[in-house]
């Protein structure tokens, strides 16, 4: 990474991808003009090396020709273009695969420096989903648009020294030529289906939106007989993205015919240029100086060079996909505040080494909230030192899960917070929250190991720790029941676990990393009395916190020795 | 040659063909036509080719010889190139307009059988899913209609025509393009097989670094808490590294087929010039003294040799899309082959049992021995039932027992059952299902919501009643309270409530709906399941005082029993218990 210009903070540009990994995008860039002039060349030598013998048998100095070194140049070129295709592609492909690697990481730095009530609003699977479709997008502008563009751009170089050499008056048409090839046409019909583009990568996402909206109210929809409104509306939004479509595809089928008509005039003005009309003869000649050989050699370059050009009309639309795709994830680090404590959050802080204890924490009308509804608990006074059990009840809608959230740090709050006797500011404050663990009402299970879920509590954890954690949390009669016990993989969000397992599970990773405070949202939601007696147990003996801090509506063991705080 | 196709091709066909290639033969024989037009120009494209390459070798070999050419020919050959691109757009527009005909149509029925599948859709996937596979996956076919399709009768085609003008030239040139054309078949066999297994686990491995970053990126609010982030940045650098190094041990193999197709097209180029150069000298060892062509005829070859080989390798560079369109494929078809069972809807208008007398009798609901099984699973055992109109059911069961098969039955959404079903005496497949469903409020475990304002969503679908209305609506599911607090009242949007409004306050406003819409029949299928204990109480009280007077199903475990329905019905494999 130390190498790379995309760096944490910076924002995203098409040249910062270019220059990501540069010593890595060299070698795919030298491979793949060497194949592109050779490809050239081989058409253009051949086709002077055919003249050239016709001719020279016709004059009679066949027998002194040296066909020996055309002959091996001409073997080489082939050697070389494919090798330099092949080696083109296989590098690229590592660069590609490399770069993929740092966007990766890049989103992924973007995403930690949020502060919590902003991710939880990204973290949704749609949105993470279109955020990865996005980067596979962004990562082949380099080989979709880049380098297709160099290489025609150097091929037309290498074809404009032969011109030189034939007669520098070709150099005009050629000039001409290429900067059509180059950057006109590819310019004009991506002006031309710009907007279309972007449109149409807009409309893709509303689209889906509105799919997902619509559907998730089918049948309500559908008695009301008013589904038929909606869906035609979905495919009114279908047909606009299909006007689109057939913009871009148009401008890119036109954009290929006017490079075949530029190519078919090059090559008419070259002829033009090269050959005087003789009255006498009534037929066009060469000019003097201007050997047909290689005049032959250069018109066959030309046509290879066309085929390299072709593809560059193409090249527009996944610039513009590129861009938009750049657009959104650049709008993921425009949101990062510019006070937020982003070198906590890089320096490599392991929670066990600088765990900061928590003796006391006091809360004056403290009071959580979520933006932009507002909707909190009534600002409290609470008061809390070492060895407290506080048990939060409430009304549903009184907002315990968001004051518990709140105390949390990892909800929007307002009120004054004072820990260990100074006052701070909780709410992502990472150094804060590494002294807590938080138990959130619907906790994410990774699709790992249990093993390695676990392990994410304390790194270090041995099997007898983790197994020992899990009958703390009457786990253990499942956990003995997996044919693969630790190892076993959870599926995508632990769907194979019941929801009171995933809380158990998730309490389990907690209680791993033994830190002083504990704060529970619902523990004992849909569990039994017996499983409840366990925890409880668990909770006041081996793994008993200097502070636990428990939202629940169950009347427990834990309930009894503890502060009520009672919310309305 | 075309025999040597016809069998590979005879080959082909003999092997059983995959459920995902006769989905997408079958999509591409609805454009058969825009397709035949697209070989038209593909014919068009060919000879045009022959055309050019004759006239521009006539031209060179006049240039080379005697520094003269022939202007006309010069035109003729430029002519032939700009028909050659005229018929390349015609094609390109051709066959894009195809592929957009085929995804479109293909989309509106997808969409159109997800609404007949109503909460069936559910069995194959989420909303948020079935809309990727209903646009993503579809426009992933985009490539395979408008490029890869096309593509392969011109692979047939040009090396065909090329062939044919090439025997009439020269008889070596024939056979070198005769010998290197099926050293490229066979090696697109054997390294496309390889390539191809290489592909699809290349497809996979990418699949799989995806759903890691995606699944720690969802539970990164979780690593956060748990100060796990930078080890999880770690996991993804380091999986990402190992998945680089695996993937490109894969395509140093995938791109072996493109690079032995280029190293033929090279190759054979490189032959054709040394041995027509050769010739020309006329010092071959077999023949020397005299050359085997005349320059023009060596110009044609070499002009025709690179577009020899060009079908071919661009058919190589779109082999991806066959890949990406059959793996679309699956997904498409695991909807598609969903079944729909609305047998019974056509019949219903013929036989609608205009008995005046049924309309008048009180409203009820009769099960005799209806049962639903699908593909030879029982969904629901058969059940012998009634509902008097006004009364209230509380229906409890074991999940998969099928009390909320039963409550889709009442939707109309499920039509293949077995036995009879009656509404006011009236077999259910010959009423007048809108009607019915006009009828109806339904609450499910997570209440269905659209985009907007909660006003919009208390109104959807129905005449906007006074404020008063609203109001009272709103009192008596108890929402008043909570909407007041809102900052702009119902006019607050549901999505930026987001994780302000509870699981309970969802619940409440969707029972206001229900009491907007004046629907006699409430249908609810646990609407407190995802809901504490204490709330789902309060939210059961009221929706006791609020459903007064209505006729209502509602399914609910026994954890959360409803001690004011009028009856009880427990429903299991056996059948039902009152």
């Amino acid at each position: 990474m130390s190498r790379s210009s995309i760096n944490k903070k910076a924002k995203l540009t098409l040249k910062g991808l270019l220059l990501a990994n540069p010593w890595g995008f060299v070698i795919p860039v030298i491979l793949g003009v060497i194949a592109s002039l050779t490809g050239v060349g081989l058409l253009g030598l051949s086709g002077w090396f055919i003249s050239a013998t016709g001719l020279a048998t016709a004059i009679g100095t066949g027998l002194t020709f040296n066909y020996l070194t055309p002959g091996a140049i001409v073997r080489g070129l082939a050697i070389f273009r494919t090798a330099g295709r092949y080696g083109e592609q296989v590098t690229a492909h590592n660069h590609l695969l490399g770069l993929l690697r740092i966007l990766r990481l890049w989103v992924w730095d973007q995403r930690v420096a949020k502060d919590a009530a902003n991710l939880h609003e990204q973290s949704r699977g749609d949105l993470l989903q279109r955020l990865v479709s996005d980067l596979d997008q962004i990562i082949r502008w380099p080989l979709v648009v880049f380098l297709p563009w160099l290489y025609a751009l150097l091929s037309y170089a290498a074809v404009a020294i032969l011109a030189y050499i034939i007669l520098p008056n070709l150099l005009w048409p050629l000039a001409i030529a290429a900067v059509c090839h180059v950057i006109v046409i590819p310019y004009v019909c991506g002006r031309f289906a710009s907007h279309s583009v972007h449109v149409a990568q807009t409309l893709g996402v509303h689209r889906r939106s509105r799919f997902i909206s619509v559907f998730s109210a089918l049948i309500t929809l559908t008695i009301r007989g008013h589904w038929k409104d909606y869906a035609a509306r979905l495919n009114q939004l279908d047909d606009r993205q299909r006007r689109m479509e057939i913009i871009t595809q148009n401008a890119v089928s036109t954009g290929r015919l006017l490079g075949y008509i530029v190519t078919i005039g090059l090559l008419f003005s070259c002829f033009y240029l090269v050959s005087n009309y003789s009255d006498v003869t009534q037929s066009w000649t060469l000019a003097d100086g201007v050997h047909g050989t290689w005049f032959v050699g250069f018109i066959l370059s030309l046509l290879a060079v066309n085929e390299l050009v072709l593809p560059l009309v193409q090249s527009f639309v996944a610039q513009g996909q590129s861009q938009v795709g750049l657009r959104r994830l650049n709008q993921l680090s425009q949101n990062v505040t510019p006070q937020e404590s982003v070198d906590q959050v890089i320096t490599p802080q392991k929670a066990n080494q600088t765990q900061t204890t928590v003796h006391t924490m006091e809360f004056k009308q403290f009071r959580g909230f979520h933006s932009p509804s507002n909707m909190g608990n009534q600002a409290i006074d609470l008061a809390i030192k070492t060895n407290d059990t506080i048990w939060i009840r409430g009304e549903s809608g009184s907002g315990k899960s968001t004051l518990l959230a709140a105390i949390a740090g990892d909800c929007l709050s307002e009120g004054e917070a004072v820990i260990n006797g100074e006052e701070q500011s909780i709410y992502d404050n990472s150094d804060y929250q590494s002294a807590l663990s938080y138990l959130p009402q619907s906790p994410y299970i990774f699709q790992q190991s249990v093993g390695a879920n676990l392990r994410l509590g304390n790194p270090n954890a041995t099997d007898e720790q983790m197994l020992a954690v899990l009958k703390a949390v009457a786990l253990d009669s499942w956990i003995n029941d997996l044919p693969n016990g630790l190892a076993t993989l959870l599926s995508s969000q632990g769907r194979n676990l019941s929801g009171g397992q995933r809380k158990r599970l998730a309490l389990a990773r907690l209680l791993l990393r033994q830190s002083p405070v504990l704060l529970l949202d619902e523990p004992f939601d849909g569990l039994d009395k017996a499983t409840i007696e366990v925890i409880c147990q668990s909770l006041q003996n081996d793994y008993k916190p200097k502070i636990l801090v428990l939202v629940s509506h169950i009347e427990s063991r834990l309930g009894d020795d503890s502060r009520i705080i009672e919310l309305f | 040659m075309t025999k040597h196709k016809e069998a590979k091709k005879a080959g082909r066909a003999g092997r059983v063909k995959t459920p995902e290639a006769l989905f997408l033969g079958e999509l591409a024989n609805q454009q058969s036509s825009k397709y035949r037009l697209a070989q038209g120009f593909g014919v068009l494209f060919a000879v045009s080719l022959v055309l050019q390459a004759w006239a521009l070798a006539n031209v060179f070999s006049d240039m080379a010889l005697h520094q003269t050419f022939s202007l006309s020919l010069l035109v003729m050959g430029l002519f032939a190139l700009l028909l050659r691109a005229l018929a390349n757009f015609a094609r390109e527009r051709v066959c894009t307009s195809a592929s957009r005909d085929i995804r479109y149509g293909l989309r509106r029925k997808l969409v159109s059988h997800l609404t007949k599948l109503g909460p069936a859709r559910l069995r194959i996937e989420e909303d948020a899913a079935l809309s990727t596979r209903v646009y993503e996956q579809v426009d992933a076919l985009d490539d395979f209609f408008s490029r890869y399709k096309p593509q392969v009768f011109m692979v047939t085609l040009i090396p065909c025509v090329i062939l044919m003008s090439v025997i009439s030239v020269s008889w070596i040139a024939f056979f070198i393009f005769m010998m290197t054309a099926p050293l490229v078949i066979v090696f697109m066999i054997f390294v496309g097989h390889k390539a191809a297994q290489a592909n699809r686990r290349q497809f996979s491995v990418l699949a799989m670094l995806s759903n890691q970053f995606m699944d720690l990126s969802q539970g990164l609010a979780e690593l956060k808490r748990l100060n796990r982030t930078d080890e999880a940045r770690e996991r993804l650098s380091t999986s990402a590294s190992a998945y680089q190094k695996t993937t490109m041990n894969v395509l140093y193999l995938a791109f072996l087929s493109t690079a032995t197709l280029e190293l033929f097209a090279s190759l054979s180029i490189a032959m054709i010039a040394l041995y027509l150069g050769l010739g020309l000298l006329e010092i071959l060892p077999w023949q020397v003294g005299s050359s085997p062509v005349t320059l023009t005829q060596a110009m044609f070859l070499l002009l025709l040799a690179p577009e020899f080989y060009l079908p071919l390798r661009q058919l190589g560079n779109d082999y991806h899309a066959k890949q990406k369109a059959e793996a679309a494929a699956t997904d498409l078809l695991e909807i598609v082959n969903t079944p729909v069972s609305m047998s019974a809807q056509h019949q219903a208008a013929d036989s609608v049992d205009t008995d005046s007398t049924a309309s008048n009798r009180t409203r009820f609901i009769s099960f005799q021995n209806l049962s639903w099984s699908e593909a030879g699973r029982h969904r629901l055992s058969p059940i012998t039932a009634e509902i008097a109109q006004g009364e209230r059911v509380w229906l409890s069961g074991e999940s998969g027992v099928g009390k909320s098969s039963l409550l889709h039955l009442l939707l109309g959404f499920e039509e293949n059952y077995q036995g009879a079903f009656f509404v006011n005496g009236t077999p259910f497949n010959a009423m007048k299902l809108d009607e019915w469903r006009k009828s109806l409020a339904w609450l499910p475990q997570t209440p269905e919501w659209v985009n907007g304002s909660i006003r919009r969503n208390l109104l959807l679908g129905i005449e906007s009643p006074s404020e008063d209305v609203i109001q009272a609506a709103l009192a008596k599911s108890q929402c008043d309270d909570f909407i007041q607090g809102l900052p702009s009242g119902l006019d607050t949007k549901i999505t930026e409530l987001g994780a302000g409004l509870s699981g309970g306050q969802m619940q409440r406003l969707s029972i206001t709906r229900a009491l907007l819409s004046n629907a006699d029949v409430w249908l609810l299928d646990e609407p407190c399941s995802g809901l504490d204990e204490e709330t789902a109480q309060a939210v059961l009280t009221t929706l006791d005082q609020a459903s007064e007077g209505k006729t209502l199903l509602i399914v609910s475990h026994d954890t959360h029993p409803i001690a004011w329905a009028d009856k009880h019905w427990s429903l299991s494999t056996g059948g039902l218990h009152q």
